[in-house]
């Protein structure tokens, strides 16, 4: 009998539980955050993208977890990479074994990216997002289902730079850069398309010294000798400062035409003030001031209010990526990463400068290139891109076929 | 590709190289200069180079104008040499007997605190320190335009070198340096105290690693990792000029600079490699290095 009140009991206990269960709303069976790993440079010279990618991605996410995906939040984990390529590539894998992070973002070392993208999104089928690296190679012939770029390519720049060069009058030139991935694959998108729209063009010399060389005076001095009518300079981040600071030193500015890929980055002329050099030609696919949307007057808003100064370049990447990541989950609706790419592929997001679509075909974003020249602003208190001339993304990307037919070839 | 080398572009390139060698020169001797007389090879050397430009940035923004560089110019290696006394005194000085791999090790996870210091000091935005307008620009040389800045550096150099020399050779605090670094045991046996003659010795390295910090910043962009790259091409002057000897430190330099200078100007593509062939070439013929090596 005893035992029988107790079975009872029970019994009406979890009457009752399942009834309250019933009434509460229904919890998504995968509530939970989703981890992302960001392996990018946050020490040495190049620290300075590294850092101003993070804060666009750090507000991106805070705007995104107000609102949260799928009932949880975008949580994320940073490393060092320190800008080489071995410990990029330790830290990404670490990131997915022990860390177990849904997506993979960074970094801006193009070794770094290519390496990972291989070893470990490939081989562990983890999506990876390349937000600052530029090599065309990553979302070209390396490409695969598992790699992403939400940065401008270096084929995306070097058409750009070629539409430059068509409309002057320059025929003799002289390409000096990094000697890595990046300086190489800049170089070389360059020359491919400029040497179809200009057969007469030709490199009278060619000059490489290594990433971060502090002092380019030397090199600038010898190519001066030698009198080209363009200096394409295929540098990034770390010596970028450096040429444009050798530019002034040497007195090239102004006598020799110079083109640089961003080289009308902000992170890179707001040192050199009032002593800029100007005439500087360069190509970027993001502005603070320029286009002049209310979109992107509310980012850079935001932004300075946050961090004090105005968003570079790998900060806007950095805040489109968050969007691609936010907007791909809450479409595959489930935290999955094969749904997460396949929602991704032909995605488009709203970004400061407007929709944003990452190609299916290739898994690259679609930017257009803002080509410009430097000018002293007094009201920037330094020099800024002027001229600019907009190309779209479509005129400068190259084809799904001819992509294809790169990575047929690898 | 043509070579189209002019006597006036050699010798344009043969100065920049000789410029650049000034700078090495001032930052390899005072690692010399401490490896000679304390027998610590010093990793934050090249640290302390790149804390020498950051307060010369500093000092010269706070400063403004052409006074504020001349100011930078002179007070920032003394902030360095300060700093590095504090480091001397409470850290290096019960060290000095420890064998040179402790060192090593202990100087390189000084030069890691270091390079975070300065992160953290000063951020990692790109700085830009300018010269005085009379330093700006490029007056010609034999018709090719010659960075007038760099004309400055190879005014300093020497006067640097001098004044080295006359201070180890001429002023009683320098023979004893010079003794120690030969005999410290038999230094400290006559009765002087060793242990401030080290402190001197150390902060008066240091004090040229500032030095050359500041003077370099006008020439590029004041960035975090620039100790790295510096405190690599010092360890190879000093290795190729003999340990611990200061007119090594300048052969070694002069070598490094012009080798790299002229390399640029005869094989652009392939230029990294010419002062680092030239030390290959040199450690070959002469293991312990140019000059008499005071190990």
């Amino acid at each position: 009998m005893k035992k029988a009140r107790v079975l009872g009991a029970w019994t009406v206990l979890f009457a009752g539980l399942f009834a309250v269960a019933a009434l509460l709303p229904p919890v998504p069976a995968e509530a939970r955050d989703i981890k992302i790993g960001i392996v990018d440079t946050y020490s040495g010279p190049a620290a300075v993208f590294g850092n101003d990618a993070l804060n666009g991605f750090k507000l991106a996410v805070d705007e995104i977890n107000k609102q949260g995906v799928l009932g949880g939040k975008i949580v994320f984990t940073t490393r060092d990479e320190q800008f080489k390529v071995d410990i990029g590539l330790n830290m990404a894998k670490e990131l997915v074994l022990k860390e177990n992070v849904d997506v993979l973002v960074g970094t801006i070392n193009s070794g770094a990216s290519m390496a990972i993208s291989e070893a470990v999104a490939k081989k562990e089928k983890v999506p990876f997002i390349v937000w600052t690296a530029k090599s065309e190679n990553i979302t070209g012939k390396a490409g695969h289902r598992y790699v992403f770029s939400t940065a401008e390519n270096t084929a995306m720049v070097g058409k750009s730079a070629a539409v430059a060069f068509a409309q002057k009058p320059y025929k003799k030139f002289w390409i000096a850069g990094d000697d890595y991935e990046y300086g190489h694959a800049i170089a070389d998108a360059v020359w491919r398309n400029l040497s179809k729209i200009k057969p007469d063009a030709e490199i009278i010399g060619k000059t490489w010294w290594k990433p971060g060389e502090p002092d380019l005076i030397p090199y600038l001095t010898a190519i001066q000798a030698a009198k080209p009518d363009c200096i394409i300079f295929a540098t990034g981040g770390l010596s970028m400062a450096n040429v444009l600071k050798a530019m002034k030193t040497t007195g090239m500015e102004n006598k020799i035409p110079v083109w640089i890929h961003t080289a009308t980055d902000h992170s890179v002329l707001k040192p050199l003030g009032m002593n800029a050099p100007e005439g500087v030609m360069g190509t970027i696919q993001y502005h603070y001031y320029y286009p002049d949307l209310a979109a992107n007057k509310k980012f850079v808003k935001d932004f300075q209010a946050a961090y004090g100064n105005p968003p570079g370049f790998p900060a806007f990447n950095a805040y489109t990526t968050a969007q691609f990541i936010a907007e791909g989950f809450r479409k595959a609706g489930t935290i999955d990463k094969e749904k997460f790419i396949d929602a991704v592929e032909g995605l488009k997001v709203d970004t400061p400068v407007g929709k944003v679509e990452m190609r299916a075909c290739d898994h690259q974003a679609v930017y257009p290139m803002f080509l410009g020249t430097t000018k002293i602003s007094k009201e920037f208190g330094g020099a800024i891109a002027t001229d600019i001339i907009t190309l779209r993304g479509a005129e400068v990307m190259p084809s799904c076929e001819e992509i294809a037919e790169a990575r047929k070839q690898k | 590709m043509e070579l189209n080398i002019t006597f006036a572009g050699l010798t344009s390139q043969f100065l920049v190289g000789l410029s650049r060698a000034m700078i090495l020169f001032i930052v390899s001797s005072g690692l010399s200069f401490i490896l000679g007389v304390l027998r610590v090879p010093n990793v934050a050397h090249g640290s302390l180079y790149m804390i020498g430009a950051f307060t010369a940035h500093s000092i010269a923004v706070a400063g403004g104008g052409a006074a504020g560089f001349w100011l930078a110019i002179f007070i920032a290696p003394l902030v360095v040499a300060l700093l590095s006394l504090v480091a001397e005194r409470l850290l290096f000085c019960h060290l000095y007997e420890r064998e040179h791999l402790m060192l090593l090790l202990f100087t390189f996870a000084l030069m890691l605190i270091l390079g975070d210091l300065t992160k953290m000091t000063w951020g990692a935005d790109y700085r830009s320190l300018v010269a005085p307008a009379f330093l700006q620009g490029s007056v010609p040389v034999l018709g090719t335009p010659f960075p007038k800045y760099n004309l400055f550096l190879l005014g300093v150099g020497p006067l640097v070198a001098v004044g080295l020399w006359l201070f180890s050779s001429k002023t009683k605090i320098g023979k004893i340096a010079r003794a120690a670094a030969v005999d410290r045991e038999m230094v400290g046996a006559i009765g002087i105290n060793v242990s401030w003659v080290f402190a001197f010795a150390f902060v008066l390295g240091c004090f040229l690693a500032g030095l050359g910090g500041a003077l370099v910043s006008p020439t590029l962009s004041i960035t975090l990792g620039m100790d790295h790259t510096i405190i690599i091409e010092a360890f190879l002057i000093v290795t190729i000029g003999g340990l611990g000897n200061m007119w090594g430190a300048m052969a070694g330099s002069l070598i490094f600079g012009v080798s790299q200078s002229i390399g640029v100007l005869l094989w652009p593509q392939f230029a990294i490699v010419f002062p680092y062939m030239a030390v290959v070439i040199i450690l070959t013929l002469k293991p312990t290095g140019l000059l008499k090596s005071v190990w």
